[in-house]
């Protein structure tokens, strides 16, 4: 029956994944973020009074949060897809919590094109659509430079075709 | 700076007063505000200062005895000419005109300038406003919303209340695309709140219903215990709501919905008179709502959507948009029609949740629909308070399907029409996950299709 959702949240042609540069971009983050966690951890070996086990206890428990954290990114950015369709693009991602937009093109008011310090240097960008709506919410990161701006240009003039006031 | 034509200086107060400026345009057709508007400023500001002193000063002050009222008096009386004083330099570089493209144009500022321009085409609301100062000399403030996401709004402070009426109408004509000499569009009222009906629905609501109902058992309970250690929690409890409801009784005291050719005008108010018109066409989704209290009298509460109000304004502030805060059924869906014209909500075809709805959500799951016709798209949801949305197909921004993992696991998903930001949201919960999927679709085609057959926004152009 498994099925049935992945029916639901997809589109059968034309559906676009986006770059596993994206994984390694977020897994440097999650690196980045980790070495705090690691400082905290050697704080409470050096502080006195402190019984071992519980910088022990704490060290296994962050390694497993990493584990889990690092194979969750995996999955999350392979299940960002988009599709464009004569009329619209379909955005989906997610897996605990499944999403998937639907944003006809003349509704567009804005399109984002967005890359922190690490995409840039990783060459991911990140392309976000906006309407009046504020819970539209269709972004999709990971896109290679190129790829990221040809579709903002192609977004960006298929809104102006179809635009629609409100 | 321009000197303003000598023969239109008035004497508005009738004081022998020879205010200048008063009434009159420059040689670009430009005006300016009421020019008794610095002491309104001035005015509403006493108080505050008065406050002020009190508090900083408070322990000397007390100990003064009579001198020391007089002193803050005195202290607040300094406040409020110094705000005065800063409000008439205010008042002297503030200019607002219509210029030849027919944009509203605003320039103010005292040391940094500003120049705004509004484009009337893409205007939302007018409103006018009486705050409890500028009540008292008969003043009103004039705002006016363009679409946009921030900084939209221009409030223009203080014109006398026919002045700010003609504005309203002059801006509205022009919007509208009429021409501008339009006399003020006439009212006629629909409906009236009456006062005990709001007072009575305020305390049925189900929040207020039930923080009431634990006040009483906690009274109860400790009179019969003997012990008085939840009187502190009865005071959160009972106070709360009373607080809310008075705050709301006070807001939407006297509201009165009339139809004027510019479309539907609310009036409501007790210290703070305030008046909103709702454009035809500017209407972006509805939501009927129905708690249980009120159910035995047929009552319901209707708030709106509408494009560039009630997602927070340029301050910040998230107001609720009412069309109605509580009516009979039959009268709400007669305004409802003037806002949204052919809505028939009882011939909707409604689709249920699956049953299976009731393992996530075994309250509210029965309710749980969503119906189409030609023109909507509903929504309900909610056992104890009944909530129906409705959004035009053309209204609608975007459509998202979400699935949260108890959802998964019954197979089941939501669709959400998204709306202008506002107070109504429209989600058809824990549909089947094929079939939500089919409604998301189906729903982006009537879109494309009610946007194709939409027309401009110069609505009275039109007809």
């Amino acid at each position: 029956m498994a099925d049935r959702t992945e029916q639901a949240f997809s589109w059968s042609e034309g559906w676009h994944p986006v770059s596993s540069r994206l994984i390694t971009a977020r897994r440097i983050t999650l690196a980045l973020v980790y070495l705090l966690v690691v400082a905290g951890v050697i704080v409470l070996f050096v502080l006195p009074g402190i019984p071992q086990w519980i910088p022990v206890a704490a060290l296994a428990a962050a390694v497993v949060v990493f584990i889990w954290l690092w194979w969750l990114i995996g999955r999350r950015v392979r299940s960002f897809g988009y599709a464009e369709r004569g009329d619209d693009l379909l955005v989906t991602s997610g897996i605990l919590f499944r999403r998937l937009v639907i944003v006809p093109y003349g509704r567009m008011q804005l399109v984002d094109v967005k890359a922190g310090p690490i995409d840039r240097w990783l060459g991911v960008t990140t392309v976000q659509l906006h309407t009046a709506a504020a819970t539209t919410d269709a972004s999709i990161p990971g896109l290679e430079p190129d790829v990221a701006a040809d579709l903002r240009d192609r977004l960006a003039r298929r809104g102006e075709e179809r635009s629609a006031g409100l | 700076m321009t000197t303003p034509d000598p023969s239109n200086i008035g004497d508005d107060l009738g004081l022998g007063l020879r205010l200048p400026g008063r009434g009159t345009e420059d040689e670009r057709g430009r005006r300016r505000l009421h020019p008794i508007s610095p002491l309104v400023h001035g005015a509403s500001a006493l108080p505050i200062g008065i406050i002020l002193l009190l508090a900083f000063g408070g322990g000397g002050l007390i100990r003064f005895g009579a001198v020391s009222i007089a002193v803050a008096i005195l202290g607040g009386l300094v406040v409020a000419i110094l705000v005065a004083a800063w409000q008439y330099l205010v008042w002297r570089n503030t200019w607002y005109w219509f210029d030849d493209d027919g944009d509203f144009r605003v320039d103010s500022g005292v040391l940094t300038k500003r120049q705004r321009r509004l484009q009337l085409s893409r205007l939302q609301t007018v409103d006018v406003t009486q705050p409890l100062a500028a009540r008292i000399f008969s003043m009103a403030e004039v705002s006016i919303e363009v679409a946009g996401t921030h900084d939209s709004r221009v409030r223009l402070r203080f014109l006398t209340l026919a002045e700010g009426r003609a504005l309203r109408n002059e801006v509205l004509a022009r919007a509208a695309g009429l021409r501008h000499d339009t006399v003020e569009a006439p009212e006629a009222p629909i409906v009236k709140v009456p006062a005990k009906e709001l007072a009575v629905s305020l305390f049925l609501r189900t929040t207020t219903a039930v923080l009431l109902l634990l006040t009483v058992l906690i009274v109860l309970t400790s009179f019969l215990s003997g012990g008085w250690g939840a009187v502190g929690l009865a005071l959160v409890t009972g106070g709360l709501p009373i607080v809310l409801v008075v705050a709301e009784f006070m807001k939407y005291f006297d509201f009165t919905v009339s139809e004027s050719p510019d479309g539907l005008r609310l009036h409501f108010g007790l210290a703070k008179r305030e008046t909103r018109t709702v454009p035809p066409g500017r209407v972006q989704a509805i939501e009927i709502v129905e708690p249980l209290l009120w159910r035995r009298y047929r009552w319901v509460r209707v708030k709106v959507n509408i494009a560039g109000v009630g997602g927070g304004d340029s301050g910040g502030n998230k107001e609720e948009t009412l069309l109605l805060p509580v009516a009979e059924r039959s009268v709400a869906l007669e305004v409802i029609g003037r806002v949204l014209p052919g809505l028939d909500l009882d011939r909707l075809d409604w689709q249920p949740a699956p049953a299976r709805v009731w393992r996530r959500s075994p309250i509210q799951g029965g309710r749980l629909a969503v119906a189409w016709d030609d023109r909507v798209f509903a929504a309900r949801r909610g056992r104890v308070t009944r909530r129906l949305t409705v959004i035009p197909h053309v209204r609608a921004q975007s459509v998202r399907l979400t699935q949260g993992p108890w959802e998964r696991a019954l197979q089941l998903a939501s669709v959400h029409v998204d709306s202008t930001p506002g107070p109504v949201h429209i989600v058809g919960l824990h549909l089947d996950a094929g079939q939500a999927r089919q409604v998301a679709d189906d729903e982006v085609l009537r879109a494309a299709e009610g946007r194709r057959g939409d027309h401009g926004t110069r609505w009275a152009a039109d007809s």
